[in-house]
């Protein structure tokens, strides 16, 4: 069988003018960009406009792109940076419903987290304690929801976080200590404890191409 | 290995960062040191815990489509050059009335299209299957709104009669999925003619069918006088009779020019003095006032026309082609012409039609002296539409006639002088309203 080309063989295919590479790209990050704007934003809906909107941004920008960097390291910068910018927004909205509270104001994102992503298929442990950690991130603050995403989640390296997010590597995995540490005590305020998530499978560890 | 090296490196341990032999040596530590010992647990215990966060998940379907059919037409776009500002003028039913016809054709708003290197139907079909292309339209146009906000000749008119959208070439995506929507406009509206023609046309052929110009203007001054819905009236014969054009520039420092260009245009006393000047002559009483006038200009032939980006505003009839850019050139060793011309011009934009039609006969005499056969002939057709413009039919007709008699040849003057003519020529049974 032959060997599956990279990410980036793929993109400079996409940039001679092969759009069969491009789709081959969206199928293969699809799911890990969508999965990791989920779990910043904790809605589904906003969370796929920003997906897409990332990849037109990569459609927009191939022609220029040089391989510097990994093309999963652009992508989910792009996707980054764009939750950053929602999040912006969002607390300006915030602020602005805050001198006319009404009826129709929306609870803050922390609170807002739905139940939908539920996967029937998995176990029920699992699609239970879902909402709960999605909660208990939301609850992070989103410098220590970024980094504890990006690398539990969409598997980027320490290194590839700092360059991504603008900071040294120190600092990123002070982060993720400070993120891990919250999160425990999250979810021990909500009454989890490895019991309950006993049925999980032991964690892998998930290199850099997922 | 110390302690306080391995408390740093149990992240990067956990996380399977560590070449072999360093995680050895982690490893070797910990398993004699409690403290970093309990760390790693509690972290391998976090881990587990949150497992099912690491779980991927599947956007909606249909997510794909948007992104793919982008991907496609950008494709296509990289391989074939990509497009450019686009210009798209739609007209009503009825295109030109006989007010609009008298309303100058060749005011300060002009445009014109070149040859374009490729068929657009090529992006189009790319986009054309798309079913969620409004999404990512949406999208897209909001992203590059910023940029037509930013930019003096991203202008956008809409009024019963016509509209006129201006597109910056900022990025040839937008300008694809816009494509879609231009399409899709289309399609609604069976009286448009959106297409461009068709590729194979040799140049001067084109320029027949793409030259447009037209005039630009609020009749509300006050009433809505923001860059979006700015009513507008007025007419041009190469509008109506061409309700698309599409002007391709070779390179975005292009635009940039024609951008100073509408700039110079549109605060300046003398594009003041042509947004009064239909009110004269016009019976539906235009009143204009110069900060609402909107006035786009974009030509190449304009920025290397050698009077300079000010005389350039107000000098539309020299603007219509590279063929023509070329003319303006040969034409500089006559001044007595250019000067005259200018003076039409000028004539005209400040309503004097009567004596700009007088003044462009003359300028075409000079012209023809000059052997110099495509300035006299659109001379000429700038007369007519001058006459025509104060109901001077039949004059207005001698000269058409006259133009077509002496310059066969230039048939995209020709054509221009023909438009203007159009309403009144109109076979029995139109209705053709008459002015006193």
């Amino acid at each position: 069988m032959a060997q599956e080309r990279t990410d980036e063989e793929l993109l400079a295919a996409y940039q001679q003018g092969d759009p069969g590479s491009f789709e081959d790209l969206l199928r293969r990050h699809r799911a890990p960009l969508f999965t990791f704007l989920l779990r910043m934003l904790g809605d589904r809906e906003r969370a796929e406009d920003l997906a897409q909107e990332t990849f037109l941004r990569i459609v927009k920008g191939a022609q220029a792109w040089e391989q510097r960097a990994r093309f999963q390291t652009w992508l989910f910068t792009i996707a980054r940076n764009l939750c950053v910018d929602q999040a912006r927004r969002d607390r300006f909205r915030r602020a602005d419903s805050l001198d006319a509270q009404g009826p129709g104001d929306e609870p803050p994102l922390v609170d807002s987290v739905p139940g939908r992503e539920i996967d029937p298929g998995r176990g029920a442990e699992s699609a239970l304690l879902r909402p709960v950690l999605q909660r208990a991130l939301l609850s992070l603050p989103a410098e220590q929801r970024e980094v504890f995403v990006l690398r539990e989640q969409a598997g980027v390296p320490f290194r590839e976080i700092a360059e991504m997010v603008g900071v040294n590597e120190n600092t990123v995995k002070s982060r993720m200590r400070y993120a891990l540490e919250g999160l425990r005590k999250a979810l021990a305020a909500a009454g989890v404890s490895e019991e309950t998530a006993a049925e999980e499978p032991a964690p892998d560890v998930r290199l850099g191409r997922a | 290995m110390t302690h306080a090296e391995s408390q740093d490196l149990l992240l990067d341990l956990a996380y399977g960062e560590l070449d072999a032999k360093r995680a050895a040596e982690v490893a070797s530590h910990v398993e004699g040191c409690a403290e970093c010992r309990k760390e790693k647990e509690a972290l391998e215990q976090t881990r587990r815990m949150a497992a099912p966060l690491r779980d991927l998940e599947e956007p909606s379907p249909g997510f794909d489509d948007t992104i793919l059919a982008a991907a496609r037409a950008q494709a296509q776009l990289e391989h074939d050059g990509n497009v450019g500002q686009v210009i798209e003028v739609t007209g009503s039913v009825r295109p030109l009335g006989l007010e609009a016809a008298r309303i100058d054709a060749h005011g300060p708003v002009q445009a014109r299209a070149t040859r374009r290197d490729r068929p657009r139907w090529i992006v189009r079909a790319a986009l054309g299957g798309s079913v969620a292309a409004a999404a990512a339209l949406a999208l897209v146009v909001s992203n590059t709104l910023e940029t037509r906000r930013n930019s003096e000749r991203a202008k956008l008119a809409r009024s019963d009669e016509y509209s006129i959208r201006v597109q910056t070439p900022a990025d040839s995506l937008g300008s694809a999925l816009r494509d879609a929507e231009a399409k899709r406009d289309k399609n609604r509206l069976e009286t448009m003619k959106l297409e461009a023609a068709p590729p194979a046309q040799p140049p001067a052929a084109m320029e027949k069918e793409k030259i447009a110009q037209l005039r630009v203007q609020p009749h509300k001054p006050g009433k809505k006088a923001g860059a979006s819905g700015v009513p507008i009236e007025g007419g041009g014969g190469d509008a109506a009779g061409k309700n698309a054009v599409k002007d391709t520039p070779a390179q975005p420092r292009e635009n940039d020019a024609a951008g100073t260009a509408a700039r110079a245009s549109t605060p300046s006393p003398a594009a003041g003095a042509t947004a009064r000047a239909p009110g004269a002559v016009v019976s539906k009483r235009v009143q204009a006032s110069p900060d609402v006038d909107v006035s786009v200009e974009m030509s190449e032939a304009v920025r290397k026309a050698p009077q300079g980006a000010g005389a350039a505003a107000t000098g539309p009839a020299v603007a219509g082609a590279p063929a023509e850019a070329g003319q303006l050139k040969s034409a500089a060793p006559a001044p007595a012409a250019s000067a005259l011309e200018a003076n039409a011009q000028q004539a005209r934009h400040a309503g004097n039609y009567a004596l700009a039609a007088s003044l462009y006969r003359n300028a075409a005499e000079l012209r023809q002296r000059d052997n110099d056969a495509g300035g006299a002939a659109w001379n000429l057709a700038h007369a007519v539409e001058c006459l025509s413009a104060v109901g001077q039919f039949d004059e207005a007709r001698r000269v058409r006639d006259e133009l077509a008699r002496v310059y066969p040849s230039e048939t995209t003057a020709l054509s221009a002088a023909r438009r203007a003519l159009r309403e009144v020529d109109t076979p029995a049974g139109a209705p053709v309203q008459r002015n006193p």
